[in-house]
């Protein structure tokens, strides 16, 4: 398969998300040790590692989706655009439509394609009327590539769409209330090949409106899609960089022996 | 939601700041503190209904475990309750309740003035109104037993009559016995001297447990006693008829049964018995066991087979469960070992799922003590006053009545003694069912097994 | 021998088989157990069953037999009118059972001998009275016809009760006999006893669909007995109910089924806002020590008897509504009303809908609620226009359900709704039911073969209907939504 970053430019240096000393607890179980990361702007960084390294867990945090599990514990500092979101006059709501989530198994409402899409700039109050609601949804049908396979249907149901499909719908949806931010936690893991492709290829065409932070454990898709890597072991992150740098020259033995296939 | 109803200044901004929250998220987070108060208030509400619903009960119930009692020395007039004077026992029976009313009321009047109560115009037929029905009765049954008693002074308790016994509870008050034909003021006040002089003391009332019931002019002395035996009685029959039964069918369904329309039928019609309502099982009872099959009406034993019908289903499906969730490794493990596959049943899963079993029974046991409406259609509401024999002398065939349909026969009468006695007996019903539910707590906790 | 007495010789006979079976199969193989096909425990079973099995079948069938044979030698002492319908036979083979009772009573209280309770007659004197000395109240006075009935009934009896005793315990003799002879080493007795155990477990399960062909018999047949006396029209189209137990009533249905939806209506808009706000908050917002103190406390509700319901609606609640609200605002003076039975079946009705709603709130996989989080909705939101929305057809069913559950419920209605048949709209008015008056109808004096009695079978007929519909659509429903996320 081609290598899709050598397409785009990577556009930006600034920092989108600073993480400092992040912690993770749940319950006693210490999830993630004291982690610090900066996340680019307009940039896919992709989190690899063995799984329950804390890969996903620390996604989480970055929209403070770990607040719906009841015993656990953050502590340390996450900063999007210098402002602390675990700060106790941040809505976590308001959150999340600044940051969106996709998840790892396509999760489509049991409601029309139309108003899946919809339903993030309603509750957020984005639109006016229904003809800035339909542009909404033409758009982000359009940015997640769906548009043409579903124009004609807008008002079937979502789960009634294939695997692939139903995914880039959900990548709509989350798109459909603007974020700045774009989480995907092992967006592929439930699609067969082709969809993938179709899906790795949407992420990095969205690398020029978002930040898009990936956890994925496909090393091969880390490589396709990411411009930085952060590599998790045991709660830790071991070792953050320029995805070329990390498959080809890692710093740090973990590192390499599960790039070469010796852990994971 | 509408979109209508968003106003341009609240769009939130791109980039606006995460600190500061947006108006319409004010708004989204006051709609989802009302949502949180909606859900409060509903449980509050169910709840308080509750809380009132027992609290009432049992204010107005508890005072049926206390009575209005006189004690006085009862003088054993041989003239009016042995008129020949020969003690034979045949011409004394001639002598009827109204003959011992007299001597009692007379024993109490002679008792005031010996204590020196003033009785300030009631008349002595009003003082022998303050002795209940049925002391004559017991009286009359207490000489009948033992004809030497003629002629002697006995202490005697007498309990006193529904309206007296109410003004010592707050049921009647000077103000209603003025419009009341039963009573008047100048009684109540009779009946406090009384009090002070030790005559009349409102103590614990072991006969509402054990009197039977009662007609509605003596409220005072109706009593639980057949509904608690016929209670029993339907409660030991419903266990030993439904537990074989409905095991040996959940045993079936869950691990013979093959799969084919005639199992899919019992199914069916398992799921559909246990919504029936269940008035419509009294109809069964009433056509089948005691119209067709001649069963005795009001009997126990209908009453039992009524309720067994009725607890099928809840058993069977709670065996069901409770053998489902005997873990396959264990069925695997014995039909490893050479066990047939009836040895592996009754061997190790049946042993395995009986607290669960247990529990369900005594689950479904409690819902049918509580139950009023088919009892009423087989007779079980009817006055029953003599209390059935003993189980082994064919107790089970005679007319009895339960906790439940005796709380449904005194609310329907006027007296409003009847009231507080029918929360007493929900009070005992409660009891009962605390105990029953207490016991399945234990068992499950005891034996519950995690795998 | 009393039926007591035969099922102590039965088990007698049972454990003498359990000993001589077992015996006989170690004796064979000589105390070498290996040499057995099977544990010597199974040899005894074997043994005990093959007495207790089939006596016990002989004796249930001489017990269902032996009445039915009775009657038909009796019916020739009845009037010829008599013996045409089937209700007048039924009661008068109760009087002629009555009445040899009462005799079996003189004579084991010595107040007669067998000779005389044979040579009694109606001619010398009332019987009734002679039975009354010796504590049998009789309704009426007894025919000469029925009193001979009853002494050869009691004659039958006798001899049907030597036959019963004879025919039981050679059965279980019989079986007794077959067990030894056929018991040795080489005998599979684990396999036989195992077949008996599964023949009885699968008797057992038939029991479900014995009860329901025993619903609809009765239902049906006293139904199409109550039609041939009574026009069908009238009772399903007739506007007015008025019985008349001297005759000329008017039976119609429909103001009892006025009053059975009017107050299923007031039930369930009690019970569906609150059960399904309680069920929420329970499962989306309540912590789990919350959850697991409320949710038991609310299904306290479902285990408290429905009479207790039916008390506090006829003492605490129905005169609150009128003092408080009917009498001021002019509605209406009854303390019993369709706003006071609907209000109290509502309170009955919240568990259950709460617990049903909680069990569909729960199916709803955390994958939707986490793709509404993940996007910035709020709980609210997510409830309302997710999970609601995905949940709508299992919380229909639920609702169906406690619909069927009201229109069922029998003793808050007696107690709380009233006696009067109505069509009004006012909720405040005493109303009545389907379940209310098949109670009123069946207890106290009943004759089975007037119209105004039998009634209360097709209403019967009607509510069962009803609520079986309701149920199977209900089920149905839910059965569809579990589907769709399993």
């Amino acid at each position: 398969m081609k290598d899709l970053r050598v397409e785009r430019d990577v556009q930006t240096e600034t920092n989108k998300i600073e993480a400092r000393g992040v912690q993770v607890f749940y319950g006693t179980n210490h999830a993630i040790k004291d982690v610090d990361v900066d996340i680019l702007d307009k940039t896919v960084t992709a989190f690899i590692g063995p799984s329950g390294c804390g890969k996903s867990t620390f996604l989480r945090c970055l929209n403070r989706m770990n607040d719906t599990v009841a015993s656990a514990r953050v502590e340390g500092k996450i900063l999007l655009e210098n402002e602390d979101i675990y700060d106790a006059r941040v809505d976590p709501v308001q959150l999340r439509a600044k940051v969106g989530m996709v998840f790892q198994k396509p999760n489509p409402f049991p409601k029309s394609i139309y108003d899946n899409v919809a339903y993030g700039p309603r509750i957020h109050g984005l639109t006016r009327n229904k003809s800035e609601l339909d542009e909404i949804v033409e758009k982000s049908l359009r940015r997640a590539a769906l548009w043409n396979e579903v124009k004609d249907r807008l008002h079937a149901g979502g789960t009634g769409l294939s695997g692939g499909q139903q995914q880039r719908l959900c990548i709509a949806r989350a798109i459909a209330t603007s974020p700045e931010v774009l989480l995907m936690d092992e967006p592929c893991s439930a699609l067969d090949p082709i969809a993938t492709a179709q899906v790795e290829e949407l992420i990095d065409e969205l690398r020029t409106d978002y930040s898009v932070v990936i956890v994925t454990h496909s090393m091969q898709q880390a490589a396709r899609v990411s411009q930085r890597t952060a590599f998790f072991h045991l709660g830790n992150l071991v070792e953050y960089g320029e995805t070329g740098q990390i498959f080809t020259n890692p710093k740090d033995p973990r590192t390499e022996s599960y790039i070469s296939g010796r852990i994971g | 939601m509408s979109d209508a109803s968003i106003n341009p200044s609240d769009l939130p901004q791109k980039s606006e700041s995460l600190l500061v929250p947006s108006k319409l998220m004010r708004r989204r987070n006051a709609a989802e503190t009302r949502y949180k108060a909606y859900g409060i208030a509903a449980i509050v509400i169910s709840l308080a209904t509750l809380g009132i619903m027992l609290i009432t009960i049992f204010s107005d119930g508890i005072s049926a475990f206390s009575q209005a009692t006189l004690r006085f020395p009862v003088t054993m007039d041989a003239a009016t309750l042995d008129p020949k004077g020969n003690r034979d026992i045949a011409e004394m029976t001639k002598v009827t309740t109204v003959g011992y009313k007299k001597v009692l009321e007379k024993s109490l009047i002679a008792e005031l003035v010996l204590r020196q109560v003033a009785v300030d115009g009631v008349s002595e037929k009003d003082i022998g109104a303050f002795i209940s029905g049925d002391a004559p009765a017991r009286l009359r049954d207490m000489v009948l037993a033992d004809p030497s008693l003629i002629g002697q002074t006995i202490d005697f308790s007498a309990f006193a009559t529904g309206r007296i016994d109410g003004y010592f509870k707050g049921r009647v008050t000077m103000e209603t016995a003025k419009l009341d034909s039963n009573i008047s003021p100048e009684q109540l006040q009779l009946a406090d001297k009384m009090q002070e002089a030790g005559i009349l003391d409102v103590r614990f009332n072991t006969k509402f447990f054990t009197n039977p019931d009662a007609s509605d002019t003596r409220p005072e002395s109706a009593g639980l006693g057949v509904a608690i035996i016929g209670t029993l009685y339907m409660m030991a029959l419903v266990v030993v008829l439904s537990l074989p039964l409905g095991v040996a069918a959940a045993i079936y369904l869950e691990e013979f049964a093959p799969q084919n329309r005639f199992t899919d039928l019992i199914e069916v019609n398992i799921s559909n018995l246990a919504a029936v309502p269940s008035i419509v099982f009294g109809i069964l009872g009433l056509a089948i066991f005691i119209n067709f099959g001649g069963l005795p009406q009001s009997s126990s034993m209908v009453g039992a087979l009524v309720l067994t019908l009725m607890a099928l289903p809840t058993i069977i499906i709670a065996t069901r469960a409770s053998l489902r969730a005997v873990p396959p490794s264990i069925r695997t493990a014995a039909l490893g070992i050479g066990a047939s596959k009836v040895q592996m049943v009754f061997h190790h899963v049946l042993p395995l799922a009986m607290p669960g079993i247990l529990t369900g029974t005594i689950l479904s046991l409690a819902s049918s003590l509580g139950e009023t409406g088919p009892l009423l259609l087989i007779g079980m509401q009817a006055f029953v006053v003599n209390y059935p024999s003993g189980p082994l002398a064919g107790g089970v065939m005679e007319p009895a009545t339960a906790l439940p349909v005796q709380v449904y026969a005194w609310a329907a009468r006027s007296d409003p003694a009847f009231i507080e006695r029918a929360s007493g007996a929900i009070i005992v019903l409660l009891a009962f069912l605390l105990v029953m539910n207490i016991v399945a707590i234990i068992l499950r906790r005891r034996f519950e097994r995690r795998w | 021998m009393s039926v007591f007495m035969l099922l102590v010789v039965i088990a007698v006979l049972a454990l003498v088989g359990f000993v001589i079976g077992r015996q006989r199969a170690l004796a064979s193989a000589a105390g070498n157990i290996k040499e057995m096909h099977s544990l010597p425990l199974y040899y005894g079973w074997h043994g005990a069953l093959m007495v207790i099995v089939p006596s016990l079948f002989a004796l249930t069938f001489w017990l269902v037999i032996q009445p039915l044979v009775i009657e038909r030698q009796l019916v020739g002492y009845f009037p010829p009118e008599v013996v045409e319908s089937s209700a007048a036979r039924t009661l008068a083979m109760a009087d002629v059972r009555r009445v040899a009772e009462g005799l079996d009573i003189a004579i084991a209280q010595g107040a007669m001998t067998e000779v005389q309770a044979d040579m009694v007659r109606t001619e010398f004197g009332s019987v009734r009275d002679r039975l009354a000395d010796v504590g049998v109240a009789l309704g009426a006075e007894v025919t000469p016809q029925i009193l001979t009935a009853a002494q050869d009934y009691r004659k039958y009896a006798v001899v049907g009760n030597i036959g019963r005793s004879i025919l039981t315990f050679l059965v279980a003799l019989a079986g007794l006999i077959y067990a030894i002879r056929i018991t040795n080493k080489d005998f599979r007795a684990r396999n036989r006893v195992e077949q008996v155990i599964m023949a009885l477990l699968s008797l057992s399960s038939t029991v479900a669909i014995l009860t329901t062909v025993g619903i609809v018999l009765s239902l049906v047949g006293e139904s199409l007995r109550f039609f041939t006396m009574y026009p069908w029209q009238d009772f399903f189209f007739s506007l007015t109910w008025s019985p008349n137990f001297q005759g000329g009533s008017d039976l119609g249905l429909a103001p009892l089924l006025w009053g059975t939806i009017y107050i299923s209506f007031v039930s369930i808009i009690v019970a569906a806002p609150i059960g399904l706000f309680s069920a929420i908050y329970l499962a989306e917002y309540a912590s789990p020590r919350v959850r697991s103190v409320v949710k038991p406390a609310i299904e306290v509700i479902a285990g408290i008897p429905t009479v207790v319901f039916g008390l506090f609606a006829l003492v605490t609640l129905g005169p609150i509504l009128r003092d408080w609200i009917a009498e001021p605002t002019g509605w209406g003076n009854s303390g019993s009303s369709v706003m006071t039975a609907g209000l109290v079946i509502g309170i009955l009705n919240i568990p259950f809908v709460s617990s049903l709603a909680d069990d569909v709130i729960n199916a709803v996989p955390q994958a939707m609620r986490d793709g509404s989080y993940g996007i910035g909705a709020t709980k609210s939101e997510t409830i309302r226009l997710v999970i609601l929305p995905a949940a709508l057809p299992g919380i229909v069913g639920g609702m169906l359900l406690a619909l069927s559950r009201a229109i069922g419920e029998t003793m808050i209605v007696t107690m709380g709704a009233g006696a009067a048949a109505k069509l009004d709209l006012n909720p405040f008015e005493a109303m009545t039911t389907i379940t209310v008056k098949i109670v009123s109808q069946l207890t106290g004096d009943t004759e089975f073969d007037s119209p105004e009695t039998l009634v209360a079978f097709a209403l019967g007929m009607t509510l069962f209907v009803l609520t079986l519909g309701l149920n199977v659509v209900a089920l149905y429903i839910v059965r569809k939504y579990r589907e769709q996320y399993e």
